[in-house]
């Protein structure tokens, strides 16, 4: 089984590696490259809808911070490249859990309504502190030639970034897989359930929904890294609520049953927006209409359909005579 | 300095006619409104199209009417059907509502930004404190004043402002009572999407029209209602008028920083109340 597992994460693993060699067309793999930034994005949102109950309108904030740290800190040269990247998702962590250790004690809808102000909060910062981080225009990346001991070309061209982007995505969701089976990860999804009797098991509540919020601020994070690397450019429109909204809208579609459903919602989201771009003004409508046929008919999203197919079969299997014998 | 408190008050007069409709609602339905900016910005744009037939006055009529029909329409297609799920649904729900609310404000009025004129009886500029005062401002401060007085009235005299205020305690309890709150819902949730609608018109003068005004006012109504209290109208009057100063101060004493005050309250308060100022209380 483990052997059978362990295939399966390879066989994800060189799905990525297999379209940049398949497809020559730039535009695809920048495409590719691009929506698994977003499914990295999406999986820190629905890993805290998941874990916790939460919804998030405020997740951009922590794909933007990495960026704009990145930006302010690597023209002072303090350390290596590679250990500044790692300071920086650390530090948007460490930020999100002295920030979750307040709001997370707001529940359900509040919280939501909280992280949105937290979320413009730091919009309002990216626009309005100049001397920081370039205001509306923004801030250039000023990159090594060197990453990891990567060309930095490596991150900058479609192809490249799209083998180092869908290889730390398969290795972040294999995390989470893990993170879902753990201690922590079982504590919280039974403190979401119900608060008042894992308290009066004994377990403290506030910690671990704040450890778990850290943790998807970090898988966003990680997402957001990959973005700024990418570009090389980092702007108030990536903290933008906006950019939160659609990070939750995928991970909804997707669903939060499966650990898996963000990343399918976020790959869905790009590749139907994109296509749809060529025919009609009216995405905004389209998602919105997803989104609530989605939360009110199918709350389980695409990750419900593997369950409700396999359902399908097994009461097929069950009705057939011969192979019930 | 007396003028930049006015300033303060008539941003926060604005800022509690829009936030009271969401605690309203919250108090009643346990739910919070994700789609209240767009109710507001709604308002502002019927109001800008009939200003264009009706004049400005006919056009504030015109968007508090229409805005109260769509708000019965919120109650009985997506409130109560939903009523018995999770809350989150709701929520989810009503932000798939403001993201179409956004394109059929593109498709029809497009997305640059609209100006608003402001009456012509309003338009003239009292001398106050020492420094001329546009009347206007003055009017919409007004406006906050009748709002706020209004709803306390009907709150704590009328017999439909008990129903709401024992709906708002205890639902369930009080439907035992024999108090259908349902029809207290719908009327509750028309005054609040009216009263929404009515400030976009109101506020249109000063701060013009955009298709990204309906989130620049939720955050700042959501701050006003999670600080205040979830559901709590005296608590939303209390920090909408708050915010409102700390908005002006902060220009005058902190302007960099100034965006950040309000952030910087509201996590202030929840450390100290996490349930807000006004806790539980309606």
């Amino acid at each position: 089984m483990s052997v059978l597992r362990l295939s399966g994460w390879a066989g994800l693993a060189a799905i990525g590696p297999l379209v940049a060699w398949l497809t020559p067309s730039l535009l695809t793999q920048s495409l590719v490259a691009q929506a698994t930034f977003l499914a990295i994005f999406a999986l820190g949102v629905g890993l805290l809808l998941r874990q916790n109950g939460m919804v998030s309108f405020g997740h951009a904030a922590f794909f933007g911070l990495p960026g704009y740290m990145l930006g302010a800190l690597l023209p002072l040269k303090l350390m290596p490249v590679e250990l500044l990247i790692c300071t920086a998702v650390l530090l948007t962590a460490g930020a999100a859990f002295v920030i979750g250790l307040v709001i997370v004690r707001a529940h359900g809808i509040a919280f939501g309504m909280l992280t949105l102000a937290v979320g413009q909060a730091v919009y309002e910062a990216a626009t309005r502190m100049r001397g920081l981080t370039g205001g509306n225009d923004g801030l250039s990346l000023r990159l090594p030639p060197h990453l990891f001991g990567l060309s930095m070309k490596t991150f900058q061209q479609p192809g490249g970034m799209l083998i180092v982007s869908w290889l730390v995505m398969v290795t972040v969701l294999a995390l989470v897989s893990v993170l879902g089976a753990s201690r922590l990860g079982v504590l919280t999804e039974a403190i979401r359930d119900n608060e008042e009797r894992a308290r009066f098991l004994g377990y403290r509540t506030l910690l671990p929904r704040a450890t778990m919020f850290a943790i998807s601020a970090a898988v966003t994070a990680v997402g957001g890294v990959l973005f700024s690397l990418y570009n090389a450019f980092i702007s108030p429109d990536t903290v933008h609520w906006t950019a939160s909204g659609s990070a939750l809208i995928m991970a909804i579609l997707g669903g939060s049953g499966a650990f898996w459903g963000p990343v399918a919602g976020a790959f869905v989201y790009f590749f139907v927006k994109d296509l749809l771009s060529g025919y009609t003004a009216h995405w905004l409508s389209i998602i919105g209409m997803a989104l609530i046929v989605t939360t009110v008919a199918f709350p389980a999203g695409l990750a419900g359909v593997v369950p409700w197919m396999r359902k399908l079969i097994e009461s097929r299997q069950g009705e057939d005579p011969v192979a019930s014998a | 300095m007396a003028i930049q408190l006015l300033n303060g008050l008539v941003y926060g007069a604005l800022l509690f006619t829009v936030a009271s409709g969401l605690a309203l609602m919250f108090g009643l339905r346990r739910i919070v409104n994700f789609a209240h900016g767009s109710l507001y910005m709604l308002g502002a744009y019927i109001g800008y199209s009939a200003s264009a037939v009706f004049g400005f006055w006919g056009g504030l009529i015109a968007a508090g009417a229409c805005l109260a029909l769509v708000g019965l329409l919120l109650d009985s297609v997506v409130f109560r059907p939903l009523q018995r799920r999770d809350p989150l649904t709701t929520l989810l729900v009503t932000f798939g509502l403001a993201l179409i609310a956004e394109d059929l404000v593109l498709t029809i009025w497009g997305k640059d930004t609209l100006s608003f004129a402001a009456p012509s009886e309003l338009a003239a500029n009292w001398s106050l404190f020492g420094a001329s005062f546009p009347v206007y401002r003055l009017a919409m401060i007004g406006f906050g004043a009748v709002a706020a007085l209004g709803l306390f009235l009907w709150l704590r005299l009328s017999r439909v402002g008990l129903f709401v205020r024992a709906a708002s305690q205890d639902p369930v309890i009080a439907a035992v009572q024999g108090i259908n709150t349902d029809r207290v819902s719908a009327l509750v949730v028309a005054i609040s999407a009216s009263l929404a609608g009515v400030s976009g018109v109101v506020a249109a003068p000063l701060l013009s029209l955009a298709p990204n005004m309906a989130g620049d006012i939720l955050v700042d109504s959501f701050i006003v209602v999670v600080v205040g209290g979830l559901g709590s109208i005296g608590g939303a009057f209390v920090t909408a008028i708050v915010l409102g100063q700390i908005n002006v101060l902060g220009v005058v004493f902190m302007p960099e920083l100034t965006s950040l005050l309000p952030f910087l309250l509201m996590i202030a308060v929840l450390v100290w109340k996490p349930a807000g100022l006004a806790g539980e209380r309606v």
